[in-house]
């Protein structure tokens, strides 16, 4: 399997040619500031420019910028040799990188102990994701039902096509890759598991009537087994209970991710697979406040503490509806 | 003949004052001189006002009536006050210093501070920008600015600190214990601090006072004063209260300030203080001469000049490449300042310093104190010395040199630790000319040094008397106990009118009743009061042959320019001259004449036993040496002869006009590689005709010259584009040291002018110590061109990821903040372990380096550090950062124009190449791994590029991988912080640094082999083919 893309190998080669004309470049810049600084003395304008002159061109010794120019060629010639061995080396020692890599599968997953959580829409203001609209006027909430609609596009049935139906409530793994061209199957994840918030019974998700469907994915990490054999959960809360306590309805059931889509095989095993999502439908948002929500998915594995990542395990957002 | 004779003895015993006219035309021109160099108009007055000085012609009424005091009772108390404080203390004003504020400020923009100050500005601009945008990570520009003032105000106290710390040493150095000085007030004796003292003041000299001021004597016995510091002669000066000279500095009823009183006593009145006196004088004219800038500053301000101007345009271009590839403005002052950070070795000039400071530290070991840290390299690319002979050649004592009895000349050891003397004693006629000059002497050791070894005993007496004790005690011991066995009965004392000196002794011998007569003095006064002469301890009559005899050793030892004494004796016959007979000194009722001659003893200030030794050494190291004194011409010449100065087959026009019987003109000049030039002749000379002389002859001596004339011939030799060393001791020296590109003072003999204008002080007084200084010098200049290719080196490296990141938009490979913790963490070790990488090869035996030609950072090191091995480090580098991000999920390909969305913090589920997502903290996360690899694989390969600046020449296994330990532990320091910042602090968010895993230190270690052996091939190549295109392209 060459990995190496095409592309890739541009970059290298581009590289190299980009890097021989930068560093002749330099070499000219060096022998002219060598030279430039030596000429830092007390010298007379003058004098100075006639140093130069002569510096650019000797007409005495035939030296251009201080060298012959038999003697530039040899040290261009010499440079191009030296870069054209330098890339070489440096091709090499990707492509053997490239070797050792397994395709499916990263090496190390250092940074991947724990999922990052986004929410959709991913509308961003001033202080994060935000969620501010009016719910009279339509121009204010179209960009949350744009952004939906356009979203779970990817989750409507025909782009589903190629998925198989998974029933059971168990981890789905696959050892050998029974799928069409050597891939590993891909459990279905359709919108209408949204139930209310598939936007297909209603196209609005509940934004006018100021009852907005939100929808939460989970990061993707190749093998990553969510839950340890219970099924991860959405649980959103406010964060400051000054209102009354949110009244959300979670979809699919107990907002919960199905164990069968897990674990992810990654992008060369399963090309078509899709993250399960959990749609939350917030019920009694104060009106006129903003609400500030905490979206945590709950599980064994799922990390949610980290201080320095936001994202991690959960989401937070604000929403602010007004009437 | 006679008149020859007479001419090489007063040359000899009349040493100072022979030509009267040279000398004061000498000093006429000497104050012409200062008055034309252009100094303030108002030190012009002053020197004006010094050639009316006409103390010396007024008597002693006229002196009371003009300073209005009293020789008899002195000053009173009060008017000493209102003069005091109208004339202030009596003290030379030490050289003015620059304010501390300035010098700390001086570091603070000095070098590439300005640069960081533009680095830290430009942070603290985007910071500004950024907050009014709102933007998050907008503080980090806020600490990196902050960062980046610490470093440069960091750097900048360190550098101080070091300037401050070798002041220091200079300060606690040059504190002398305050002088006492005996002086009549209100008519009473008393002791007062000699900074007390006031024009008017009645002082008491006597021998072994330091004179505390220019005095008129009023009333002197039998005084003599030491002025070699003021004009380079070791003979004393006899001092009286007569006006004998016009010049003031030629009459002997003046004294000097900071001459030392040899011996009698004195009275005078204070006519001169502090920095009126002529001492006082010439350490001003020596103040007013600039401070020239020393090569190694050149060098480093040169290299600056180069990075800094590589760090801007670099910058300046990418900057307008970032720009017009449409990346917002902020984002591309952003990249400016990463790009100066990298650029600039923070580290460096810190660096520099401390390798200085170590090799000071080694040179003051080996007896050379440094004043200035950058005087450290001056010795090493010194092309001339200039070299005072009096106390720094010579050991400025008289010492007995020759001897001639039995009609042969004898030598005698000179050395500084002469315990025997090996001449042949056996002769009767040595048994008689030790006695003569044992008892014929009044000279005597101070008593109480009996442990002391006899070279170093004090005595009381003159010089050459001193010189004729100590040769007695060395061969015959006891010498006070042989002159009380033979008690002295009567005695003339040494005087200029009859030039001898007379005893008459009993014998030690109970049964011979005679008495001995004994006799010194000059050769010539002494030869004619004698009929006969000791041949093997018998008297032989002195006929024409002998007489011829003693005239041709007589020139001989004359010609090796050394002082003559003859000596001869009589027993006086029992029966004329009675156990009671009362010898008059007066009317000499006894036989001056028709004596028995016994011998010659000559002496000479030897040179040091170091001194030929260095000399030669400072030869095959292709470093001119050339002699200037103030002494006369064959004295100079002989010493030069004997020191190798003059090498023993080199002769002056005068020689081979002598040798070839020729005029002096009829001389090809080209032929003579020797030359000695009278200060005389110099005085007539145009700049051509020195520059002729300079350029023509590779051996010169220069005698009789004055301080001016000192400060010309050092102007003359830096004409010439060398690096002038200047040696001296006395005050007379103190401008030429200053003009100097180094001038190096001497440390005990040294008067503190010299000290004061001397950039290097020899402690032990040993020229000798200058080789070690050159050889040291010389190193640190190798091992500063090996510590700068080697920091150098990963400047490409720690600015590749910023433009590979402009251009090919890929996450950034290594932060600002990692790129100082390489100049300033793991780089400073090693880069100091460099400063003790010892010679590749015998540096004494190479010419010194020319100053504008053997530039510190030359091309070849520029193009070689950055655009070779600095290529190779960068990809081993970005191999470590390919690596580690493909083995996390992002390959390589995924990686280019990834930027944007990479650094969007709105983006949390970013797709790597196996279809995982990613938050943007968990990509920030990766990207410090990848600093931190970046950061090892820079580190482990900094490691190879350490060990390959070990030699430049040599391949490494021949200079000894293991000879430098520091080196070693350089290494060890930097892996051991990369380990402690990588696994110690990887938890500190701030610092960007995670824990790496193992396998990534190994990454970059192929190539780190592979900068080594390229490095062995270039090596090989430039010893296989000197000369070749390669050498001269590849050598550094």
């Amino acid at each position: 399997a060459v990995w190496a893309s095409v592309e890739f190998l541009g970059f290298l080669c581009s590289l190299g040619l980009g890097g021989l004309s930068v560093c002749l470049g330099c070499f000219v810049c060096l022998v002219f500031f060598e030279k430039m600084a030596a000429l830092n003395e007390k010298k007379t304008c003058s004098q100075r420019m006639e140093n130069f002159k002569r510096f650019v061109w000797n007409p005495d010794t035939g030296q251009l910028m201080g060298r012959t120019l038999i003697n530039w060629v040899w040290i261009s010639l010499y440079y191009v040799a030296f870069y054209i061995v330098m890339t070489g080396l440096f091709s090499l020692a990707i492509y053997s990188l490239m070797r050792t890599l397994n395709p499916y599968t990263p090496d190390y997953q250092d940074r991947l102990k724990s999922p990052g959580v986004t929410l959709r829409p991913d509308v961003y203001g001033e202080g994060g994701l935000e969620i501010y609209y009016n719910a009279s006027d339509k121009n204010s909430w179209e960009k949350y039902v744009t952004t939906l609609h356009k979203f779970l596009s990817a989750y409507n049935t025909t782009a589903q096509h190629a998925n198989i139906n998974c029933t059971s409530e168990k981890y789905f793994f696959q050892k050998s890759f029974l799928g069409p061209n050597k891939t590993k199957y891909s459990c279905k994840f359709t919108s209408d598991m949204l139930e209310n918030c598939s936007g297909l019974a209603n196209s609005t998700f509940g934004f006018p009537e100021g009852q907005p469907c939100l929808i939460i994915k989970m990061n993707r990490i190749i093998n990553f087994l969510p839950g340890n054999g219970t099924a991860p959960r959405v649980s959103c809360t406010a964060q400051h209970d000054d209102f009354s306590p949110l009244e959300l309805q979670y979809y699919p059931v107990n907002g919960t991710f199905n164990l069968h889509y897990f674990p992810y095989y990654g992008k060369k095993a399963q090309p078509t697979y899709s993250n399960p999502l959990v749609a939350v439908k917030f019920l009694n948002i104060t009106r006129n406040a903003e609400v500030t929500v905490v979206c945590r998915v709950i599980g064994t594995g799922i990390t949610s503490d980290n201080p320095h990542d936001p994202y991690e395990g959960k989401v937070e957002f604000k929403m602010r509806i007004q009437d | 003949m006679g008149k020859k004779r007479s001419d090489i003895y007063s040359v000899e015993i009349h040493g100072t004052q022979d030509p009267e006219k040279t000398d004061k035309e000498d000093e006429e021109e000497k104050y012409k001189d200062l008055k034309g160099n252009k100094k303030k108009s108002k030190k012009t007055e002053d020197l004006k006002k010094e050639l009316d000085l006409d103390d010396h012609k007024l008597s002693k009424e006229e002196l009371e009536e003009k300073y209005t005091t009293s020789i008899s009772k002195g000053l009173t108390s009060a008017r000493a006050a209102e003069i005091l404080a109208r004339d202030g203390p009596n003290a030379l004003t030490p050289p003015k210093s620059t304010p501390e504020i300035i010098k700390f400020l001086k570091q603070m923009v000095g070098g590439f501070s300005i640069l960081l100050w533009v680095g830290a500005l430009l942070c603290w601009i985007a910071f500004g920008i950024q907050v009014a945008q709102g933007v998050a990570s907008a503080f980090d520009n806020l600490y990196l600015g902050v960062v980046l003032a610490l470093v440069v105000i960091l750097t900048g106290i360190f550098a101080y600190y070091q300037e401050a710390k070798s002041t220091n040493i200079m300060a606690s150095f040059s504190k002398m214990i305050p002088q006492q000085a005996l002086v009549i007030r209100d008519g009473e004796k008393r002791e007062v601090s000699a900074e007390q003292l006031v024009v008017g003041d009645m002082v008491e000299i006597k021998g072994g006072d330091r004179i505390p001021a220019d005095i008129r004597l009023i009333f002197a016995q039998g005084c003599k004063v030491d002025n070699s510091s003021l004009t380079g002669e070791s003979e004393p000066q006899s001092r009286s209260c007569d006006f004998t000279h016009e010049n003031p500095l030629e009459t002997k009823n003046i004294a000097f300030y900071s001459t030392t009183c040899l011996e009698g006593t004195a009275t005078g009145m204070v006519i001169n203080t502090g920095d009126q006196t002529i001492i006082g004088r010439i350490a001003s004219l020596a103040s007013g001469v600039g401070n020239e800038k020393t090569p190694i500053a050149i060098e480093i301000e040169h290299f600056v000049h180069i990075v800094a101007g590589v760090a801007v345009s670099i910058g300046v271009l990418f900057f307008i490449i970032a720009v017009s590839m449409k990346y917002k403005v902020l984002d591309s002052i952003i990249f400016l300042i990463g790009i100066i950070v990298a650029n600039v070795p923070e580290g460096l000039l810190a660096t520099v310093t401390v390798s200085l400071s170590l090799t000071a530290k080694r040179m003051a070991k080996k007896n050379c104190l440094v004043k200035n840290l950058e005087a450290v390299e001056t010795l090493g690319s010194t092309s001339i010395i200039c070299s005072d002979k009096t106390g720094t050649l010579t050991q400025n004592r008289m010492t007995v040199a020759h001897l001639w009895f039995d009609d042969q000349i004898y030598s005698a050891d000179t050395s500084e630790e002469q315990t025997t003397q090996s001449f042949d004693q056996s002769s009767q006629s040595w048994a008689a000319l030790s006695k003569v000059v044992t008892l014929c002497n009044r000279a005597e050791f101070k008593p109480g040094q009996e442990n002391v070894p006899i070279m170093k005993r004090v005595v009381v007496g003159d010089a050459s008397e001193t010189a004729l004790l100590k040769f007695a005690e060395v061969i015959l011991g006891d010498v006070m106990g042989i002159r009380k066995r033979n008690r002295k009965l009567a005695e003339i004392p040494f005087n200029s009118t009859n030039k001898f000196q007379l005893s008459i002794h009993e014998t030690e011998d109970p049964n011979d009743k005679r008495f001995l007569m004994v006799m010194k003095g000059a050769p010539e006064r002494i030869l004619e009061r004698c009929s006969t002469i000791m041949i093997n301890g018998e008297e032989q009559p002195l006929d024409r042959e002998r007489a011829e005899a003693f005239q041709t050793a007589y020139m001989e030892l004359g010609g090796l320019g050394e002082r003559v004494l003859g000596f001869c004796h009589l027993y006086l016959p029992e029966d004329e001259f009675p156990d009671t007979y009362p010898f008059d000194t007066d009317s000499m009722n006894f036989p001056t004449s028709n004596l028995c001659f016994v011998g010659l003893l000559s002496m000479i200030d030897p040179p040091r036993s170091t001194v030929p030794d260095a000399v030669s050494k400072c030869r095959s190291a292709g470093i001119k040496v050339i002699m200037v004194t103030g002494d006369h011409p064959i004295t100079a010449k002989a010493i030069a002869k004997s020191v190798g100065i003059i090498s023993a087959n080199s002769e002056t026009v005068e020689d081979i006009a002598k040798r070839l019987n020729v005029p002096v003109e009829q001389v090809n000049k080209e032929d003579a590689r020797a030359a000695v030039i009278n200060g005389m002749e110099l005085k007539d000379m145009t700049t051509e005709q020195l520059d002729e002389i300079l350029i023509n002859h590779s051996e010169i001596v220069f005698a009789r010259t004055s301080p001016q004339q000192k400060l010309i011939i050092v102007e003359g030799c830096q004409r010439q584009d060398a690096v002038v060393a200047v040696t001296g001791d006395g005050v007379n020296d103190s401008p030429a040291l200053k003009k100097a590109d180094i001038g190096i003072a001497m440390g005990i003999a040294g008067s503190d002018a010299a000290k004061n204008a001397a950039d290097m002080i020899l402690l032990d007084d040993n020229f000798a110590s200058i080789v070690t200084g050159v050889e040291e010098g010389r190193l640190i200049f190798d091992n500063l061109k090996k510590t700068i290719a080697y920091t150098l080196t990963k400047n490409i490296a720690e600015l590749c990821p910023f433009l590979i990141y402009i251009i090919a938009s890929v996450p950034l490979p290594i932060g600002t903040i990692t790129i100082l913790f390489i100049d300033l963490g793991t780089d400073i070790i090693p880069s100091v372990a460099l400063a003790y990488e010892k010679a590749e090869s015998d540096i004494m035996n190479r010419r010194p380096r020319h100053k504008k030609k053997d530039r510190l950072v030359n091309e070849q090191l520029a193009v070689y550090s950055y655009l070779q091995i600095g290529i190779i480090q960068s990809i081993g580098a970005f191999l470590a950062y390919f690596t580690v991000y493909a083995e996390q999920g992002w390959l390589p390909n995924t990686l280019l124009g990834l930027r944007v969305n990479w650094e969007d913090d709105y983006y949390n589920d970013i797709e790597d190449s196996y279809g995982q997502e990613w938050t943007r903290y968990q990509r920030t996360y990766l990207q410090w791994t990848g600093y931190t690899a970046f950061f090892v694989s820079i580190t482990i390969q900094q490691v190879a590029d350490l060990i390959i600046r070990k030699t430049r020449r040599n391949s490494i296994f021949q200079q000894g991988l293991l000879r430098n330990k520091v080196i070693w532990v350089g290494i060890v320091s930097q892996i051991a912080i990369a380990l402690i910042l990588s696994y110690g602090l990887g938890s500190v968010t701030a610092l960007n640094f995670t824990p790496l895993r193992v396998q990534y230190w190994f990454v970059a270690m192929p190539y780190a082999i592979l900068i080594w052996v390229y490095d062995e091939i270039r090596k090989l190549f430039i010893r296989q083919y000197p000369g070749s295109w390669w050498d001269k392209n590849m050598y550094y």
